[in-house]
Order: C-alpha cells, then sequence, then structure tokens
C-alpha cells in the first residue's frame, strides 16, 4: 500500500512539472516572436522583417495637426515611414532632426513620411514641428487609439516608435525607441530594393 | 486498503527532532526526512506564520514598487540605515528572494501535504464498510428482536431497507453467514476531497494570477480618450509570462467627473461621493458603452478591472511665446499634496517656446484663501479656484538624456522670470518680463486616476474559495455512520441483532436516527412474516 501511494504522489509530481514545463516552453515560444526578423546595425530594437514575414499594417483614418483628414490608405503604393512621437517625450525629441533630415533625403525616391502625434496637444505639437523643421504631415492620436490597432501587429512599447511600411502596405522595418539615420537609411534601403519582390 | 480510519489522524509522522531515526544512511534518507518535514502541518504553521512576518516591514517601509519618492526620501531621512535596508531587500518586500523563498516553500508544503492526502481521501470513499461484529450488542447502540423469517430471508429483507435509506452495503463472501455493513455519510469524505482539491486550485490560480496578470495606472483628464496599450499608460506591472501584447485592447473616454463633498458640520470637506461618467470601447471598432466608475465600482471590461483610485484637478494653460506663436495650450495636472483640500502641485513645461523654452511651477487651490500671505486652500471643491506661478526660462533639458516626470522641472539650465509668485484668477493673464511671453490661466477640469488590473486567477480562485467552504461545510456536518444486522437461527425462528456505531464524536442526533431505523427494520420484519 505504501508502495502504490509513493508511486501516486511521484506521478502526480511528474505530472505537475510536465505541466509547468509545457506552460514554461509555449510562453517562450509564443514570446520569442523575432524568429522573422534581422538586426539592423546592430541594434536589437531596430529590425527588418524577413519578406513573406511582413505584418500588414491596419488602416486608420484619422484628423492632422493642421485639421484635415487624412486616410492612412491613400499611402498604399508608397514606402511610408510612420513615426510614433509626443512633443513631451524626451528621445522623440532626440530623433526628431534625423527624421527631418531623412524625409527630406528620401522625398525624390517617393518615400513619404508620416507621424503619428501621441498623447498630446495640437498647440504643442504645432510647436515641435516648427522647432525641428518637420515639414511632413502628423495626425494626432492624443488617445492613443491608431497606436493600439498598430499595436496589435508589431510590439510598440511605447514613443518613440518608428514603422517603415512597403509598397504593399506591410511593415518591412521597425526601430523600437529612438531611430538614426543610419538605422533608417538601411532600413529604408532594404524594403526599396525588394519591395518590388513581394 | 484498509485505510479507513480519519485521515486526519494519519498526516504527520512523529518522528520530528534528529533526522532520520537509527543513524544517517545516506542522502536519500536524509531528502526523504526533510520532505516529511517541509510537508508537515508544524513546519507550514510556521511558514504561513514567517510570511506574515515577512509583510510587516512592506507595510512599514516605503516600497519602489508603491512609493518609489518615499524610498528616496528615506534614503535622504536615513543615510546610514537605508543601504542596509536595501541590501535586505526591505524596500522591495515582495520582490526579495527571502520572500520568494518562503512563500515557494509554504506552496511547497501545502502541495506535498495537501496530494498524498488528496489520495487517502479519494481511496477512503471508495472503501466498502467492513465486515459485521460477531456481537452487535457490544456497539454504542444495539437492538435485538425476534422473527419468523429464516435468517438469510431476515438479512435480505434489511439490506433492502438499509439500501433504500441510501446505505452502502457490504454482503459476507460466505453464503452461508447471515449478515449485512451499511454505511452512510461517505458525502463526508467527498466534502473533504473537495477542500483538498480547492485547496490546491487555489494555489494554482494565484499562481496563474501572479503569472499571467498585470496592474497599470493611468492619469486620465476629463474630456480626454486613452487606448489600454504601453504607450498611453503611466505605469504597467505585467505579470511573469505576461507581455505587452496580452493588455486588453480597449479604449475608455472620461466624459465626466463628479465629486461631492460634505459642505456643512464637523465632517465638511469630508467627500461625500464620487462618479466618473465614462464612454468605453472594449476593442477597436467594437461598439462604445457608457457607464459609471465609482469608488469600489469598478468597471469591468472583459474580465479586466478598472478602477478609481483618486482625482484632482488640471488647470488649463495657455501659453504665447516671444513670436506671439501659441505653443501650449492645454490642461495640465496637478497632484494634489498632504495638506488637504486639494492644494495641488504641478509644473508647465513648454519645450517649443522660441527663442527660450519656457518652465512654470505652479500651485493649484480649488476655494483660495489668503491666510497673511500664504495660498492656502478652504475646501476641496472648485468653489473660488486659483493658481500661482513661478516663472522660469532658459534650457528645459528635454531635447536630450533621460526622460523626465512631467511632474518635475528641471531648473538647472533656467533662470527665474519672476522673483515672486504670480496669483491668477481664471482667465487671468500673466506678461512675462522681457517680452519672453505670456501665460493665460484659462480655466480647470477634473482629471481622475485609474487603476487597471487584469488577474486571470481571480475568477477561479472565487470558484476554488467557495468550493472549498463547500467542501468544509460538508465534512464537518455529514458523519458517517454504519448499521450492521445479524441473524442467527433461535427464538421464533431467527434473532435479528441490529447495531449503530457514529464514526465522528459530535454524533448527537444518530441516537434517534438509529432508533427509527431500527423500528422500521422491525416492521419491515414483521410486514414480510405474512
Amino acid at each position: 500500500m505504501f508502495r502504490t501511494k509513493r508511486r501516486a504522489v511521484v506521478l502526480v509530481a511528474a505530472v505537475i512539472t510536465g505541466a509547468l514545463l509545457v506552460v514554461v516552453l509555449v510562453a517562450g515560444w509564443a514570446t520569442s516572436g523575432k524568429r522573422d526578423v534581422t538586426d539592423v546595425n546592430g541594434n536589437p530594437d531596430a529590425v527588418l522583417y524577413t519578406a513573406g514575414h511582413r505584418p500588414l499594417a491596419p488602416d486608420f483614418t484619422a484628423t492632422t495637426l493642421t485639421g484635415s483628414r487624412l486616410s492612412f490608405s491613400s499611402y498604399r503604393g508608397r514606402v511610408v515611414v510612420v513615426n510614433f512621437w509626443g512633443s513631451w517625450c524626451v528621445p522623440c525629441r532626440e530623433e526628431a532632426a534625423a527624421l527631418a533630415v531623412a524625409a527630406q533625403r528620401y522625398a525624390p525616391a517617393g518615400v513619404a513620411f508620416l507621424g503619428v502625434d501621441v498623447r498630446d496637444t495640437t498647440a504643442s505639437a504645432e510647436a515641435f514641428a516648427r522647432t525641428f523643421d518637420i515639414t511632413y504631415p502628423s495626425v494626432s492620436d492624443s488617445g492613443a487609439q491608431i497606436t493600439l490597432d498598430f499595436t496589435a501587429v508589431v510590439p510598440i512599447a511605447g514613443t518613440p516608435t518608428t514603422l517603415v511600411i512597403d509598397r504593399t502596405g506591410h511593415i518591412a522595418g521597425a526601430v523600437f525607441g529612438q531611430a538614426t539615420y543610419a538605422e533608417l537609411n538601411t532600413i529604408l534601403g532594404q524594403v526599396d530594393g525588394k519591395a518590388a519582390a513581394r | 486498503m484498509t485505510d479507513v480510519r480519519a485521515p486526519e489522524a494519519a498526516t504527520t509522522e512523529p518522528r520530528l527532532p534528529g533526522g532520520p531515526a537509527r543513524g544517517a544512511q545516506g542522502l536519500a534518507d536524509w531528502l526523504k526526512w526533510g520532505w516529511r518535514q517541509l510537508t508537515s502541518m508544524r513546519i507550514a504553521l510556521v511558514l504561513l506564520f514567517l510570511l506574515a512576518l515577512g509583510t510587516v516591514p512592506g507595510s512599514m517601509l516605503p516600497q519602489e514598487g508603491a512609493d518609489p519618492a518615499g524610498v528616496q526620501q528615506y534614503y535622504t531621512s536615513h543615510p546610514a540605515l537605508a543601504p542596509l535596508l536595501n541590501h535586505l531587500g526591505l524596500f522591495n518586500v515582495f520582490a526579495a528572494p527571502w520572500f520568494a523563498a518562503i512563500y515557494l516553500l509554504l506552496f511547497a508544503s501545502l502541495v506535498g501535504c495537501v496530494v498524498p492526502r488528496t489520495f487517502r481521501l479519494a481511496g477512503s470513499a471508495r472503501t466498502l464498510p467492513p465486515r459485521a461484529p460477531r456481537h452487535l450488542a457490544r456497539l454504542p447502540h444495539s437492538a435485538e428482536y425476534g422473527t419468523t423469517l429464516a435468517p438469510d430471508r431476515a438479512v435480505e429483507v434489511a439490506a433492502a431497507v438499509l439500501s433504500g435509506h441510501g446505505f452502502r452495503l457490504r454482503r459476507p463472501d460466505d453464503p452461508a453467514d447471515a449478515w449485512v455493513s451499511a454505511e452512510k455519510g461517505y458525502l463526508r469524505e467527498v466534502g473533504n476531497l473537495l477542500f483538498h482539491l480547492a485547496l490546491l486550485g487555489v494555489l494554482v490560480s494565484v499562481a496563474l494570477g501572479g503569472l499571467f496578470g498585470y496592474k497599470a495606472d493611468r492619469l486620465l483628464v476629463q474630456g480626454d480618450t486613452f487606448a489600454n496599450t504601453a504607450s498611453a499608460l503611466d505605469e504597467i506591472h505585467l505579470g511573469r509570462l505576461a507581455t505587452d501584447a496580452d493588455l486588453g485592447p480597449f479604449t475608455i473616454t472620461l466624459n465626466r467627473f463628479t465629486a461631492s463633498y460634505i459642505t456643512s458640520g464637523a465632517q465638511r470637506g469630508q467627500p461625500a461621493s464620487f462618479d466618473a461618467q465614462v464612454t468605453y470601447a472594449a476593442r477597436p471598432g467594437g461598439p462604445s458603452r457608457t457607464d459609471s466608475i465609482e469608488v469600489n465600482r469598478p468597471l469591468s471590461v472583459d474580465g479586466t478591472k478598472v478602477y478609481l483610485i483618486g482625482h484632482g484637478y488640471a488647470p488649463v494653460f495657455r501659453v504665447t511665446d516671444a513670436r506671439g506663436q501659441v505653443v501650449y495650450d492645454s490642461p495640465t495636472p496637478f497632484i494634489a499634496g498632504t495638506t488637504g483640500n486639494f492644494l495641488s502641485d504641478g509644473v508647465v513645461k513648454v519645450p517649443g517656446a522660441q527663442p527660450e523654452q519656457l518652465g512654470f511651477t505652479g500651485v493649484f487651490v480649488p476655494t483660495w484663501v489668503d491666510v497673511a500671505g500664504t495660498l492656502q486652500s478652504a475646501f476641496p471643491a472648485a468653489e473660488n479656484p486659483a493658481v500661482s506661478l513661478i516663472a522660469y526660462a532658459g534650457n528645459l533639458g528635454m531635447n536630450s538624456g533621460a526622460p523626465q516626470s512631467v511632474y518635475e522641472l528641471d531648473t538647472a539650465g533656467m533662470h527665474r522670470l519672476t522673483a515672486e509668485p504670480q496669483l491668477l484668477l481664471p482667465g487671468q493673464s500673466l506678461k512675462l518680463p522681457g517680452g519672453q511671453g505670456t501665460i493665460t490661466f484659462t480655466g480647470y477640469v477634473p482629471w481622475v486616476s485609474l487603476a487597471i488590473t487584469h488577474d486571470p486567477g481571480q475568477v477561479p480562485a472565487l470558484a476554488c474559495g467557495i468550493a472549498a467552504l463547500g467542501g468544509l461545510l460538508l465534512s464537518f456536518l455529514v458523519r458517517r455512520r454504519r448499521i450492521f444486522v445479524r441473524a442467527r437461527a433461535g427464538g421464533p425462528t431467527s434473532t435479528v441483532q441490529v447495531g449503530g456505531l457514529a464514526r465522528t464524536d459530535a454524533s448527537g442526533s444518530f441516537e434517534a436516527e438509529f432508533a427509527s431505523l431500527a423500528a422500521e427494520l422491525r416492521s419491515a420484519h414483521s410486514q414480510h412474516e405474512k
């Protein structure tokens, strides 16, 4: 009788351990969504999505800081750099000059830039654009609803986040955190070369 | 499987001190001995006590998670003691390794105790009643009468009666024996089993909540909307296995917040009610609903609870810079201090002002009074609001470096524009000296502080808690009791002996039950005689 009881206890312990192991493995597998990406310039927070594994960017319609309506689908057929920012955010201010320069240099190639202004007010956002000579449009996302839509496909953990979207509306690259000109350059070089192949 | 004793009796082994008996016999014995110790009731109680003791510093000292400012303050006021306490993890007790050690050991102890018991109980709930004793008259309750039925027929009739009352029966292996054993009250074991399984369930639920749940905070100004995503939350504490992607994709708009206060008597100024009217959508594009969140009446969105935990005032400022551009126009949440009546502090940062950045530190009072030259608040409701501002110009330190708190102004790179704090009433403006611009106090709106918690273990824990209570009640209220019937040749044709035994001490009503059963058996026998 003691023997059967001990065997049962061992069995239960083994089952519980096994179940925990499965949970940990599944959780580990679920969170390691990095299989479809390669790092950009050695920065693990700047990634290129492998062709065929590019997540489809959600569509949205929103009001720009100047008060006009903007539909994201109108960018289809162009490469778009979408930058999530806020005038209150220190790294956003740090990267602003790099984005402004990139927007000007890539304009002849037909690359569009679009800002998504998160948790901000129009007056502060316009002052930001004036300060850093940002000429491309931004849509207001004061309630972070656009951010929420994008969070469903890419792990946006805060501002700034910069996404590069290919001609078919798929996310080709991302910089989570402050972006540098070099990182944008690398991603845009890759997406433009391969965009037609998708 | 002869273990029919009450399972409570057989859990702890009496050998406690001195390690494994009969001298040390190697590692395996020591491990076995350690496991027995760990799973003993005594150690479980010691661990429970240690756990309670461990939470004491957590409530007496400021904690990193809940009150980081308090920890900073403690460092300044106790410069020698604070690093030592920090080394012991006393500023983050619930994440300290020693605290984890206590609860993991307690968890192991409970699992190690409950799992084997569960098996024992399951066995006990399946056992058949024992054979009928030879001398039923020696049992606490017994009766004897004669009948004209043959012994085996008499036992047959008794078995039918007892089975009709829901007793579990045992008949002799040898058909020549004329007896039947009957037992009832197995629900007691079922209750006991349920209690133990539910206890395990509670442990698993708590673990689930800790692993997959999250807590977040958000300060929301009236009229604003926020989406439950990392970018829009002020603070997030994720469970070990939770990620940003596990946040429920809802959006909440604060339509209106009303707070009312007691206006007279000794309780004047005490809050009477808080009510946050919100519109929410559980998912992007989903239907929007309206609801109200009150203290202790959270909003529930797909299993995530949104609690109202605080509120305050956000004065609205409009700032124009030296070039006449409007560079700031928004409600600015001010945080109430401890002085009462919502005397609140806040800062206004205007990084877009040119040529120099502007900054303001301010105090908001909902009902202002001048007490010997200092601004004080007479009542928590905004009956006569005012702000008092000190203006700075220079470098806010926001163009590079570490992220800043929106409630603190780093004046290291700034120079003060106004010598004295300037009092403004709604609608009034302050012209900054040197043509640096203007700040206007255009009004105020309330804000609320929301706590968002998702605990997937909450419902299972509640269900298991109720099941545990139900099981415990069953095991207390239901008694296991046995009835034995033996028939021997003698008397008219046979002598029937009935014996009864309640297996638990608290058996006050068993005497009556036995008497009525014995009477019923007797009348059944006499009915069958015809």
